[in-house]
This record gives structure tokens, C-alpha cells and sequence, in this order.
């Protein structure tokens, strides 16, 4: 394909003379033909099955006649909503999962900060090993990693509470009452962490070098240029990572379920989306589980939005 | 030029059905016609183990009945699937259905009744086996397995420490409570809120009827007297810091068995496959003996477990699949590949006298008579008819007694929860209750 | 875990390790080195773990100390045990990840070039409102969306197949996003344009200019959907029934909760999930170059 050398002129199809003109109905139907799988996949596998779960929620099976009966199925229209809003355990859930959001966003992506910033500095040393090891627990899925913790974390399998014996220390219940919180955000700030953190300091690596000279040659030390200047240009990813952060970790589902049998302060019902598999896989009522589900989705998409909404100027520069 | 974009996008399209086309053939049985002759293949989720090569005899001996088993998921799980699968119009042929879980299948429609085709094998099994897969005078599936109750406790510890093998539940407590006096480190037992099946078996054993059903009308009665007199008895020790309060079958759990710090379990006739997995250091320590009993002298005990082979309602090969249910049941060459690979314990009589159950199991050989005195306890062995929302009790049961557990409330209490929850959930789905 | 849609930046080359400005005096240099170093321990301690305890024969397993490796060459029969379950099952498990995983990024990724490179190149009616939407997908659930899903293959007969598992995870709304942004800041607009008069289709467009400029932004998009579809457990759980069929997620988590009248495999598991993870370590290590992932672009060109 030759390359003609007129970039500076700026070509507008209604310029072209003398040339056979390419209709402009193929450029205009190009994009929307590039879509097409994407729309084809998006439509067969998330909007049919939202519409389908959304019937479901106005839903009930029930049986009549006497005995065993027979199950039929019939709308229920907002029966089920009423149900899942009219649970106090449902809220206990939700209260629960904000708690736990608000401990794991800031704590991952302070110390994915952390990690980026000190990954950029000249001082640090064992940089390699470092980002490889942090970046690490991203290879190990949600399942395993559980059960990996749930090793270390019963008392008498744990090597830390082998640790506190020999230090004379009384023995602590991590899956006890107070812990299991922190016993669960541990998990999953293990492995996010590193992700966020490549994800930092991507965009750190992307800042030139003359940009720092200047505040060197004044005088800035390290910890200066950090928050001065490193963190101020890292604010859009910093907003990017805490939205898709709080997305992830506003539907915590398989770090819970999985400590559950090793632990008695996880009940069945202990974060919204443990509630919405028990009703929809354990108790075999899809119809009010696609309602609590339902619920969910638009609280995370108000808090989405208005998280973005709130932030939006700062975390795109230009859109295109 | 253009076409080309769109002519790929419709490519890829019909690619994509082709490949549907093609690999439809994994879930369902085939063709429309229920044809009586011809090669048919029945697909079986089970998840004992090494079933596979028992059913491979059974396809070397029948090309024309192939019987095609794959391990979807354990026990509850299993049951979730088949549930799903019933409703998307794939179930599979035979299936795995633990007693407990058959009227769940039956009210969704997922079990075919097999009456007729097992009219034949009345005298395969006693009554109370029979009784297992039966509701209404209809039967609904091939019995398996069972499970009856009974005790292991460490012959070397209890010597150790002078403890009288219990033979009924006072002196079971008694023996905890001295235990801990003279060693604060080691528990009788533990009072697992993970295991529901287990809690089962001990209500039932004290006379608990968890459901009732008269023909029409349902009666919940997990908070019965029998049931609480159960509960407050291990919410006593427990409370009392008697015996462990911590879930079976964690990875701790494992360990306490294995190094002694756990001196008993209740358990049930499939016991010592468990011990051998996870206790291995502890051959040869272990005895066994009846459950201890609520009044001196009496003899009964109740079933942790047990499956039988359903037959799904959908399926359209009922009876190659009833055929097929009942060798794998019946035939002692079948039950012993079934004991020697599944380690189960064979409801059927024949399957109670094969070659692998006249020895000692690998754990124990210091009972050679254990299969001649488990049959024996076998005997008196009584379980309870279930109800259409188990999954709903046992989640329930799990909840509500970690919840105890933890806030060291009442066991009986707990029951209560599970009762509500049991009828509530009952009730809105339609069933008639009373009282 | 988090996973975050990303672009990759357009500046200069920088090594990872080069060094930013003069290197401080060794006694400087002790803390930002320590706090890293701790934060690597923290992150490598469940992974050593799980290395030292698939060293242990099941009897080792609970009677030794945690790190204490174990002695009675435990790694080789665990191994081998893991090997013969259910005649070489798990070797079947990581076979079909691979395929979930390698067959899954790769049309993953030819669906999301096509629609950033739309979405990126071109101005047309609905632009912003399709990107929304389609983004807006990440927000609903998989727990909820599993079930209709299946439900609705199930009509299809697709359920139970390796279909089942592919279809649904081909579109990936962060690759979208991911190669919407590249796209935008990688393709020369003028290359483009250039094209287009030299009657070129826009979709020769599309293979010859466009994709040779996005191909590490491509390559970071198969990457992480590689890992989202390897380390994925819901979808395959609830789509198959045949266990031949699973991916080592499922498979391990079966493994594990055998209910109790057989005891979880811990042994197995343990070595098994192992054995699952070296993979993608591989996978980290040597294509460490394209795990650049940046979420801003042109905010700082060159």
C-alpha cells in the first residue's frame, strides 16, 4: 500500500475529485459491522440473560394440592423484592459488605501505592524480586487462594499461632468473631494488591525523567516528589483502579463461601452475594435469588456512576 | 471489499451453531424415540468413588445398555445440579440421590417412580431399606448404601486414661468430663455445626420425627421433645467445655484425629475409610462399639447418610436405567467393586457378605469382627421420613448452631430457628402443614 | 481480587528497572528496601506454603510443623497420586483450562480489537452509548447472570459443552476498553486516512494498519483475559456436569469438598493447586515486558 506524503493535508471526503469516491455508506457502516461480534455476545450473553433474570425475579414456584402436589410456576410480580428488602439478614449483609469495602479499597490501593511509588524510587533496592513476588498472588484463583489461608489461618494448623506459642503468647482465634472481617479482607487485599500496583506504576513509568529534574535541581527529596508530584499525576489511575476496585469488591462472594465450613462466624447469609447463591443453589429458589441479585446490580451501578460521576473531570483527561 | 466483514461476522455465526450442532450430545440421552432395542446410553452422576470401574464392567457386559458416569459434584451439590438441570430440560438418566434428597426431587418433578420396575427385588432388601426410597406406598430409586451409627473411640487412650467404654449417654459424658479433669488438652469428642446429617442420625436414635406426613398434609417437628432432649444434652457439654465445639473435616479437625487429641467420634459404618484418610498415623488404635444408648439396655441407632441410584423423571430409557440400577445394587459383583473402591456399606444383604467385608478394615485390624458387629447394629438401625426443603433445615441447621456455638445461647434454641425457618419456607411454597 | 481495565501507555521505551535519578547512600536506601522486601515475604508466604506442603505425605500433612519440608519424599508420591485420581483426571482438568484459557483469550481478543478499533477509529451515532453499555456489563454479578445463562445454552444444547465455557467468556469488556484506548493512542490517525485513499476496505484497514500498531496493547489484553478465564470457578461449576470437562478450578474444588463420608483429598489439592499455579508464574516471567498496563493515555506523551 503506498503511503501518500500528504499528511498535512487535512482530507475530507467531499476534497476528492477526479478519483472513483468510496462511498461513504461503507465507511459509515464499517464500525457498526466491527461491532458486531462483540453486540452478537453482548446481547446473547449478558442482555438475554438479565431480561431472563429479571422475569425470574417476578417469579415463584408453588405447589398445590395436598402432599407432594404438583409445582407450577406463576408471577409473583414484586413479592420476591419484598422479601429479599423485608430480611433483616439481608441488611446485616449489606452493612457488612460496605464495612468491608471501605476496609479492603483504601488498604489495597494504599499499599498498591505504596509499592509503586517505592518501585519508581532510586533508593529501593531488590526491585525485580519484589514486583514479581507482589505481583504473584494475581496467578492464584479466588478458590484456592481461600483454602491456602484457611490453612494458615486455623489455630491449630496455623504456623502463626505456632509462632506466638513459642513466643509466649496467648493463641488467636483468626476465624473467630472479631477477626473473621479481617480474616477475609486479608485475602482478598493479598490478591489484589499486586495488580493495582503494576497498574500504578505502569503509569508512573510513563512520566518522563526531565519532569523530576527540575524539582531535584531545587531541591525536592524523594518523599517530596512523591507526594508533590508522583501522586497528583497518578490521581486518574488512582480513580480508575478505585472504581473497578469497588466493583469486584462489592460482590465478594468466593473468599467468604469457601472459609465457611472452617469457620462458625460465617453463616450462609454473611455478605448479599453468599445470600443470593444460597437462595438461588442451596434452597433452590432462583426466583427470589435473581431478585436479591437484581437488587445488588443497581446498587453497584448508583455507586458506580456516582463515584464516577463525582470524579469524572479527573479521571479522564481528554476523551477522544 | 465490504462483504468480506460481514460474510466473516455470518462465518463466524454459523460456526458457532455448526459446533452446536455437533457437541449438543453431552448432556442429553438422545433421540426422541423411547426405543426398547437398539444401543442406548445412559448418562449417571455419582460421585462414590471408583464407581468408574464398576461401571465399566457393566458396559464390558452390555454393549447395547452403556452407562456413560461422570462426578459432577458431592452429595448437596449434586442434588443443586440436578435441580438446575431438571428445570433447563438436560437431566441426566440415573443419578445419585441421598435418601434425604429424595422428596426434594420428587415435589421438582426429577425422579421417576420405579415401582414397577424393581416389583421384582422385593426380597433384595429388608423393609427398612425399602422404606428409605418409598413415599406413599411408591418407590423411587434403588437403595445403595446406608449408614448406622455407631461409636470409635482410641482403645489406647482410653486405657491410658481409665475410661469405661460408654454404653449409654450419661456415662458418655461422664467419661468426657473425666477426660478433661485429667488431661485439659484432649476432648472426648468434638460437636461438629457443620454436619447436619450427623445430628440427624442422633435425633433419630432418641425417636425425633423430623417430618411427618399423613397423605396430605405435612407436620414439621425438628423441635420435637426427642430432638431437644438431643440438643440440650451436647449444648450442655459443650457449654460446660466438655467436648471441642469446632466443625469436622477441616483441615484442624484432621489433625486432632490424628495426634489423639480427639479420643472418640461418632461416626458411622464408613467410618474407618475416613480414619484411614486422614488419621493414617493411628492404625490400629481404634475400636468400635454401638452408639451409647438414652436408657440402659435398649439397642438403637440412627443412619448418617446413605444414597440410592434415582432414576430421573425426564428420561427416556426408564427402564434400561431401572435395569441397570438394580445390578449395580443387587449384584454382588457390583457391591463388592462398590465397597472395595467407594468404601460404602451396602444396604442389600448380598452386598453385606461379599469377600471385602469379611475382614478387618485396613485401619481397624484389630477388630476382625467389625463387619459381623456393624451388621448386627445395622439391625437396629430407625430413620425418619424426610421432608420436600432439607437443603433449607440443613443450611439452616449450619447457621443456627455456629450461631450458638458462638454466643454460647442454647442448642434447643437453635432447633427453634430451624423449626421457623423449615415451616416458613414450607409454607410459602405452597405445602400444607398442621399443627 | 481486582481486575482493571488498562491501556498501555505511549511513551518511550522505559526498562522496569532502570533507575530514576541518583542512587542514595546504602543507609537511604534500608527502608524503601525493607518495606518492599516485607511486602514480597507477605505475598510469597502462602505460596511457599503451598510448595513446602506438597512436600508432605498426607500422614506429614498434620503432624509436622507448617515450613518444615517434608521427608518421606512426599512431593513424588503426591504427585503420582495426584496423577492416577480417577485415572489421570487432573492432568485431563489442566488440558482443559489450557483450551478455556489459550482458545477463549484468543477469540476474546479478535472480538475486542474489532470493537475498540470501531469504537476508537471511527465517529458514528451511538458511539458513547454502546461503549457505556457494554462496559456497563461488568457490573452485574456472574453469580446471578450464571443461572439464566445456563438456562439459556441449555435450550440451545450447548450446556455441558467446552462451548459452554467459551461463549461466555469471549467478550470481555475491559479488553474492549483496554484496546478502545490503545487503539485511540497507538493508531496514526494519518496511516488511516492514507489508507482509505489508496481504496483500501476499511477492513484491510483494520488488519494491515491498525492491528500491527495495537499488538502489545493486544498482547496485555490476551494476557489478562488468559489469567481471568484460567483462574475462573463460577461459570465452569455451574455449566458442566462433566467432570472430563472441567477446568482445574472446578476440578481442585471437587476434590476438596467430597462431603463426609469420604475425606477432602487434602494432599491431592494441595499439590494439585501447586502444580496449577506454575503455569501462569511462567506465564509472569517471561513475557514480564508486556505486563505494562496503564490506565491513562496521553496525559504524558513524549
Amino acid at each position: 500500500m503506498a503511503l501518500t506524503t500528504s499528511s498535512t493535508q487535512t482530507m475530507t471526503v467531499n476534497g476528492w475529485a477526479g478519483r472513483p469516491r468510496r462511498s461513504r455508506r461503507s465507511t459509515a457502516s464499517a464500525p457498526y459491522l466491527f461491532l458486531v461480534p462483540a453486540a452478537l455476545l453482548f446481547i446473547a450473553m449478558f442482555v438475554v440473560p438479565v431480561g431472563y433474570s429479571l422475569v425470574l425475579s417476578m417469579r415463584a414456584s408453588t405447589v398445590s394440592g395436598g402432599g407432594i402436589g404438583v409445582r407450577t410456576e406463576r408471577f409473583v410480580w414484586l413479592d420476591n423484592y419484598r422479601a429479599v428488602l423485608s430480611d433483616p439478614e439481608f441488611f446485616h449483609g449489606l452493612l457488612r459488605m460496605v464495612i468491608y469495602t471501605l476496609i479492603v479499597v483504601p488498604i489495597m490501593l494504599g499499599l498498591a501505592l505504596l509499592f509503586a511509588l517505592l518501585l519508581d524510587a532510586p533508593a529501593a533496592a531488590a526491585k525485580r524480586f519484589s514486583r514479581i513476588s507482589i505481583f504473584l498472588p494475581y496467578a492464584v484463583p479466588g478458590v484456592i487462594a481461600s483454602l491456602l489461608w484457611g490453612f494458615l489461618y486455623l489455630p491449630d494448623v496455623s504456623p502463626f499461632n505456632d509462632l506466638l506459642g513459642w513466643l509466649g503468647l496467648p493463641e488467636v482465634d483468626v476465624l473467630g468473631r472479631r477477626l473473621a472481617f479481617g480474616a477475609v479482607s486479608n485475602i482478598a487485599i493479598w490478591g489484589g494488591t499486586g495488580f493495582n500496583m503494576v497498574v500504578l506504576f505502569t503509569s508512573l513509568r510513563a512520566v518522563p525523567d526531565e519532569l523530576y529534574d527540575a524539582a531535584r535541581i531545587d531541591g525536592c527529596s524523594e518523599v517530596q516528589l512523591a507526594w508533590r508530584i508522583k501522586i497528583p499525576l497518578l490521581t486518574p489511575a488512582l480513580v480508575m483502579t478505585a472504581i473497578f476496585s469497588m466493583i469486584t469488591t462489592l460482590q465478594v462472594f468466593s473468599e467468604p463461601q469457601t472459609l465457611r465450613p472452617l469457620a462458625k462466624t460465617i453463616s450462609s447469609s454473611w455478605m448479599p452475594m453468599m445470600k443470593v447463591y444460597r437462595d438461588g443453589f442451596i434452597n433452590g429458589n432462583p426466583y427470589v435469588a435473581s431478585a436479591g441479585a437484581v437488587i445488588l446490580a443497581l446498587g453497584t451501578l448508583v455507586l458506580s456512576l456516582g463515584s464516577l460521576r463525582l470524579l469524572q473531570r479527573r479521571a479522564f483527561a481528554e476523551d477522544r | 471489499m465490504r462483504p468480506t466483514v460481514v460474510a466473516k461476522s455470518a462465518a463466524v455465526v454459523a460456526a458457532v451453531a455448526l459446533l452446536a450442532a455437533c457437541s449438543g450430545g453431552g448432556s442429553s440421552s438422545g433421540s426422541a424415540t423411547a426405543a426398547a432395542t437398539g444401543p442406548v446410553t445412559l448418562t449417571f452422576w455419582s460421585w462414590v468413588p471408583g464407581i468408574d470401574k464398576v461401571v465399566a464392567t457393566w458396559n464390558q457386559a452390555h454393549p447395547d445398555i452403556k452407562v456413560d458416569v461422570t462426578k459432577p459434584a458431592q452429595g448437596d451439590e449434586l442434588i443443586t445440579k440436578i435441580l438446575t438441570a431438571n428445570k433447563a430440560g438436560n437431566p441426566p438418566d440415573l443419578m445419585q440421590a441421598e435418601y434425604q434428597a429424595l422428596p426434594t426431587l420428587l415435589t421438582n418433578g426429577a425422579v421417576a417412580d420405579v415401582t414397577d420396575y424393581v416389583s421384582s427385588q422385593e426380597s433384595a432388601f429388608s423393609e427398612s431399606s425399602w422404606n428409605l426410597v418409598t413415599f406413599g406406598d411408591k418407590r423411587y430409586g434403588v437403595p445403595q448404601d446406608i449408614g448406622p451409627m455407631m461409636l470409635y473411640y482410641r482403645e489406647d487412650l482410653f486405657k491410658q486414661y481409665g475410661l469405661k467404654i460408654p454404653t449409654t449417654w450419661d456415662e458418655f459424658a461422664a467419661d468426657a468430663r473425666t477426660l478433661r479433669q485429667k488431661d485439659p488438652k484432649r476432648y472426648l469428642t468434638t460437636f461438629s455445626s457443620g454436619d447436619p446429617g450427623w445430628f440427624s442420625g442422633l435425633a433419630a436414635q432418641a425417636g425425633g420425627q423430623w417430618w411427618s406426613y399423613d397423605g396430605s398434609t405435612w407436620k414439621v417437628g425438628i423441635d420435637d421433645e426427642a430432638t431437644k432432649k438431643v440438643a440440650d444434652y451436647w449444648g450442655g457439654l459443650v457449654g460446660e467445655g466438655a467436648i471441642d465445639n469446632k466443625p469436622m473435616y477441616t483441615p484442624e479437625w484432621n489433625k486432632k484425629m490424628n495426634d489423639g487429641t480427639l479420643l472418640a467420634w461418632p461416626s458411622a459404618v464408613w467410618g474407618p475409610g475416613v480414619l484411614a484418610g486422614i488419621a493414617a498415623d493411628t492404625k490400629g488404635k481404634w475400636a468400635m462399639t454401638a452408639l451409647p444408648q438414652w436408657s440402659s439396655g435398649e439397642q438403637k441407632t440412627g443412619f448418617w447418610g446413605g444414597s440410592s441410584t434415582a432414576i430421573s423423571a425426564k428420561s427416556k430409557h426408564a427402564a434400561q436405567a431401572a435395569q441397570f440400577a438394580v445390578w449395580l445394587n443387587t449384584d454382588p459383583g457390583a457391591l463388592q467393586g462398590l465397597v472395595v473402591n467407594g468404601g460404602i456399606y451396602p444396604a442389600a444383604p448380598a452386598g453385606q457378605s461379599v469377600p471385602a467385608l469379611q475382614s478387618a478394615p485396613a485401619i481397624m485390624p484389630n477388630q476382625p469382627d467389625f463387619y459381623t458387629r456393624a451388621k448386627e447394629i445395622s439391625g437396629t438401625a430407625v430413620g425418619f421420613t424426610w421432608g420436600p426443603n432439607v437443603n433449607v433445615a440443613y443450611n439452616t441447621y449450619k447457621d443456627a448452631f455456629a450461631k450458638a456455638i458462638q454466643s454460647k445461647s442454647s442448642f434447643s434454641g437453635a432447633l427453634s430457628t430451624i423449626q421457623s425457618a423449615t415451616v416458613d419456607d414450607m409454607k410459602s411454597a405452597g405445602f400444607k402443614l398442621s399443627g | 481480587m481486582s481486575a482493571h481495565v488498562a491501556t498501555v501507555s505511549v511513551g518511550r521505551a522505559e526498562t522496569l528497572t532502570s533507575a530514576r535519578g541518583p542512587r542514595p547512600p546504602w543507609q537511604h536506601r534500608l527502608l524503601p528496601t525493607a518495606v518492599l522486601v516485607l511486602g514480597a515475604i507477605y505475598c510469597l508466604i502462602p505460596v511457599t506454603w503451598v510448595v513446602v506442603a506438597a512436600t508432605k505425605t498426607p500422614a506429614e500433612l498434620f503432624s509436622t510443623f507448617t515450613f518444615a519440608p517434608g521427608t518421606r519424599g512426599g512431593l513424588f508420591s503426591n504427585v503420582n497420586d495426584l496423577s492416577t485420581y480417577r485415572s489421570g483426571e487432573y492432568w485431563q482438568w489442566a488440558v482443559n483450562s489450557a483450551i478455556y484459557a489459550g482458545l477463549g483469550s484468543l477469540l476474546s481478543v479478535a472480538v475486542s480489537a474489532a470493537a475498540g478499533f470501531a469504537l476508537a477509529k471511527y465517529r458514528f451515532p451511538g458511539r458513547n452509548a454502546i461503549f457505556t453499555l457494554l462496559l456497563g456489563a461488568v457490573l452485574l454479578p456472574q453469580v446471578a447472570l450464571a443461572i439464566p445463562q445456563y438456562f439459556m445454552l441449555s435450550k440451545l444444547g450447548l450446556a455441558n459443552t467446552y462451548w459452554s465455557v467459551l461463549l461466555p467468556s469471549i467478550l470481555s469488556p475491559y479488553g474492549i476498553y483496554l484496546c478502545r484506548i490503545y487503539a485511540a493512542a497507538a493508531v496514526p490517525d494519518e496511516l488511516v486516512e492514507a489508507a482509505r485513499i489508496d481504496g483500501a476496505s476499511e477492513f484491510r484497514i483494520f488488519r494491515s494498519v491498525a492491528l500491527p500498531t495495537m499488538v502489545p496493547g493486544l498482547v496485555t489484553a490476551l494476557l489478562l483475559q488468559f489469567v481471568a478465564i484460567w483462574n475462573n470457578f463460577l461459570l465452569p461449576y455451574i455449566m458442566l456436569a462433566d467432570d472430563r470437562k472441567f477446568p482445574l478450578t472446578v476440578g481442585l474444588y471437587t476434590m476438596l469438598n467430597q462431603g463426609a463420608d469420604t475425606p477432602a483429598l487434602y494432599t491431592l489439592v494441595i499439590t494439585g493447586a501447586m502444580l496449577a499455579v506454575i503455569p501462569l508464574i511462567a506465564l509472569f516471567f517471561f513475557l514480564q515486558r508486556y505486563w505494562t498496563v496503564d490506565l491513562v493515555s496521553g496525559t504524558v506523551k513524549t
